[in-house]
């Protein structure tokens, strides 16, 4: 037999049994419906429809669903993003990966939403109160220089630059993008995710309330808890790449300071259910940074031990999680408000004129989503 | 359902070869064709309408030039009829504005029948050749939908002959060593397609996501070098991968695609870029009309007029049409200097500038845009580099160094050269295992998204 036979029969064998022993572990692995790893869903088994064949959205959904539930599908993907980087392409889906930190490549492609800026402004104009407004960089904008240049077309200092010019006179803006750039040496953001740690989010407090006509309290009287150090972000969730160290989490309370009285969430459908502030059963979740302020609702309402009658409607995104448990020592309530989540206008949950105080403190990141303030001024 | 997907590699190849070795030798062909039927699906039912469509009225059409061959004029009226058929078909995939036929048909925008290219230049060379007579029409309808529409022919097809298919389905026989050899074929395919080709196309990407007015006259040049070697590898990989599918069921399709980078003109160049396509516009357009007028002069008009042909079918409006009369120009008046002798550098060097601007025109988004970009690439913005210049050599250097050698036929030629026997004995022992590594770098590469699609041009 000649050695080309021989070759072509072990290849033979060999790629068949590859393809093979895929389809066979594919089919027979135990299916889970969400992925800790990447924090989404799973898609499931498509339903079979005459239309979904006619349009062919049935085949690229069975596609979806192989890749989906593939044989050891994150030990694929992070696998992908080694190969990746030893080809010397940094980005992968998205995102830019580099040992130091994972950044969100497509930081350009933002665009500020004009819809969210009229809101704000209509907001403006029937709230009787005085109204913050903070935008906070994600860590491409605060650590863009690592990105190649051409994906900065449109830098994040630009896209708050434009948010801020455009919001009326009287909304009083907080930049925090400045003091960010310059303590950029310290653990200000997350190495896996595009959000503020603890500590950058005190620097943020200490800024804000500040303009919010109080004294910051000192970094030295928290208690800094590690909570974990295996907290993999949103940037992980999309490249699963492991060659970046994992973040801690830190829970900083105040000794001897103000408590939490009461914390109430209210639900879309009605229901209202007491809750604590930081909830560590999430370090078991797919998405460990929702340890603060526990699930996701629409509205929060936190009542401190505070006497001093002080009140804030804060209108925030996941950016502001972290920075509510050092808000507590000023304010004797907190209307804690997610725009993201509500169903319903804002004034079924809560009337903002009972604030003296109102404060957006949202990412930037945030802002291009056409539909995040549409039901705060109805 | 595309070949470099997880549906098809884990799903679809392994079953579809399993039903196809246990299916009894006579109804062989029926089985491949229901596969095929249901790779259609796995697209759209569209796609299998189209095809059967497309299949049923070519059939029908060699049928009836046969039955009629001997009246007057009926044969040609049956012939011109068929051509505009698969004609008016490719007019209406391909371009925006025939929206008459498409809403007659209640045809939704979004559905494009994949190889739609292929499949007209397959019908009309199969009619004319019956009316030329250089074959009888087939009876059989079976291997007739086979020819139309067998899975690995689908997406990128060599245009073949129905005489040249006829022999291979008739003669065809499978031993474990072709599925072998066929797997290695499928596989360099996928590793064309998705490692160079993609990677390519993301250096291309980043070099055209900067504003055209801030590009830099070396990077102008990288991109368009990138953009040629990522549609040459898209292009090859799925023909590659088409092939190797073909090895597993008994078929030998020839090459389409042949390590062109590195030729010296622009004939050699598009020669091996897609030889069969070239063929087939020499045989069906360019020699009828050189039979019409035999003046020197005017053959090399009809050269140029031809070559704007392919290159409208590359790409169908203006801009198509430039890039095939720059080549066309060029083949035409290679044939001048080449008989000056020039050193074989020199060759290489001409036909790397002149596909470099064709392919300008290929990829912009409209004229404007590419004549934009031909300024660019000639110096217009005068800045010669930037520091997008270093990123791009720092990241993309190795694979673009890596991607041209792959691209020209150094490799194989060297083996070729040096008779060697050991070396061939060293290729064919190590290469199983280059394979299986190939298979599993390529999965890991397609798992997230479950597929890894095409990017460039739709044909």
């Amino acid at each position: 037999m000649k050695i080309s036979e021989i070759s072509g029969k072990i290849t033979a064998l060999l790629i068949f049994t590859v393809l093979t022993a895929g389809f066979i572990l594919t089919i027979t692995e135990k299916k889970y419906n969400f992925s800790l790893k990447e924090n989404r869903e799973l898609i499931e088994f498509p339903e079979f429809t005459l239309s979904g064949l006619t349009d062919g959205t049935y085949g690229k959904q069975l596609n979806q669903y192989i890749a989906d539930h593939f044989f050891g599908r994150d030990k694929w993907v992070s696998a992908q993003a080694d190969i990746k980087m030893y080809m010397g392409e940094k980005i992968l889906n998205g995102v830019y990966m580099d040992n130091e930190m994972l950044l969100d490549a497509e930081v350009s492609s933002r665009e500020i939403s004009k819809k969210n800026i009229e809101a704000v402004n209509k907001f403006y104009g029937n709230y009787i109160g005085t109204v913050y407004f903070t935008a906070i960089p994600s860590n491409s904008g605060v650590y863009g220089d690592r990105l190649p240049e051409y994906l900065l077309t449109n830098p994040e200092r630009n896209q708050i630059n434009f948010l801020y010019d455009n919001l009326t006179d009287g909304i009083r803006t907080i930049d925090t993008y400045n003091i960010l750039r310059m303590l950029s040496d310290n653990y200000i953001y997350y190495r896996n995710d595009t959000r503020l740690t603890s500590y950058g989010a005190y620097y943020v407090y200490k800024t804000v309330i500040q303009k919010l006509g109080f004294r910051p309290s000192s970094y030295d009287k928290y208690t800094i808890q590690h909570i974990t150090s295996d907290f993999r972000g949103n940037l992980y969730n999309r490249c699963l790449y492991d060659g970046t160290k994992p973040d801690i989490l830190d829970i900083c309370s105040y000794s001897g300071g103000a408590e939490v009285t009461n914390c109430t969430a209210y639900c879309n459908n009605g229901m209202t259910y007491r809750k604590t502030l930081n909830d560590e059963e999430y370090l078991e979740s797919g998405d460990m940074y929702r340890m603060y302020m526990g699930n996701e609702e629409p509205f929060v309402r936190i009542k401190t031990s505070v006497n001093n009658e002080k009140k804030l409607l804060l209108i925030k995104d996941s950016y502001a999680d972290c920075f509510i448990q050092f808000l507590i020592q000023h304010y004797s309530e907190i209307a804690v408000v997610s725009p993201e989540h509500m169903e319903k206008p804002l004034s079924s949950f809560v009337n903002p004129d009972n604030y003296e105080q109102t404060l957006f403190l949202l990412g930037i990141e945030s802002m291009d989503n056409d539909r995040l303030f549409e039901l705060i001024n109805k | 359902m595309t070949y470099s997907s997880l549906l098809f590699m884990y799903g679809f190849l392994p079953v579809s070869l399993v039903v196809y070795r246990i299916t009894p030798v006579r109804l062989k062909n029926m089985s491949l064709l229901i596969l095929s039927m249901i790779f259609c699906i796995m697209d759209s039912l569209r796609l299998l309408e189209f095809m059967i469509v497309c299949t049923v009225i070519n059939y029908l059409d060699g049928i009836l030039i046969d039955r009629f061959r001997s009246r007057k004029i009926v044969p040609e009226v049956i012939l011109i009829t068929g051509i505009l058929f698969n004609a008016i078909i490719f007019f209406m995939f391909r371009t925006d504005f025939p929206d008459i036929f498409r809403d007659r048909l209640k045809i939704p925008d979004v559905f494009f029948p994949v190889g739609v290219s292929f499949v007209t230049l397959t019908a009309i060379s199969y009619i004319t050749d019956i009316y030329r007579r250089c074959i009888r029409a087939e009876t059989d309808i079976v291997k007739f939908s086979l020819y139309m529409m067998m899975f690995p022919l689908i997406i990128i097809r060599p245009v073949i002959r129905y005489n040249t298919f006829r022999r291979m389905l008739n003669d065809r026989k499978t031993t474990l060593s072709d599925v072998g050899t066929g797997f290695k074929i499928f596989v360099k395919g996928l590793t064309e397609k998705v490692i160079a080709g993609d990677i390519m196309y993301m250096m291309y990407k980043s070099v055209i996501s900067v504003d055209i007015w801030e590009m830099s006259v070396v990077n102008a040049w990288l991109g368009m070098t990138a953009y040629m070697l990522s549609l040459y590898f898209t292009l090859s990989g799925i023909a590659d991968m088409g092939k190797g599918i073909g090895y597993c069921y008994g078929f030998r399709f020839p090459n389409c695609f042949n390590y062109p980078v590195f030729s010296n003109s622009i004939k050699d160049f598009y020669y091996n870029w897609n030889i069969q396509i070239v063929y087939w516009f020499r045989r069906y357009i360019a020699k009828p009309l050189y039979e019409l007028c035999g003046n020197r002069m005017y053959r090399k008009i009809i050269l140029i007029v031809v070559w704007c042909c392919i290159g409208m079918w590359y790409r169908f409006d203006i801009n198509g049409v430039i890039f095939g009369g720059i080549t066309g120009v060029a083949v035409v008046s290679e044939r001048y200097i080449r008989k000056f002798r020039i050193l074989k550098i020199t060759g290489i060097i001409y036909t790397y500038v002149i596909t470099i601007i064709s392919m300008v025109f290929l990829s912009g988004e409209n004229i404007t845009g590419s004549v934009n970009y031909l300024l660019v690439i000639l110096g217009g913005n005068s800045i010669f580099a930037d520091s997008m210049t270093l990123y791009l050599l720092k990241y993309y250097l190795v694979p673009l160094i890596v991607c041209t050698y792959c691209a020209t036929n150094l490799f194989r030629s060297m083996v070729m050269r040096s008779g060697k026997n050991y070396i061939k004995t060293a290729i064919e022992t190590v290469s199983p295992v280059i394979t299986l590594l190939m298979l599993i770098i390529c999965t890991a590469l397609i798992t997230y998204t479950g597929s890894s699609e095409f990017h460039l041009l739709r044909l």
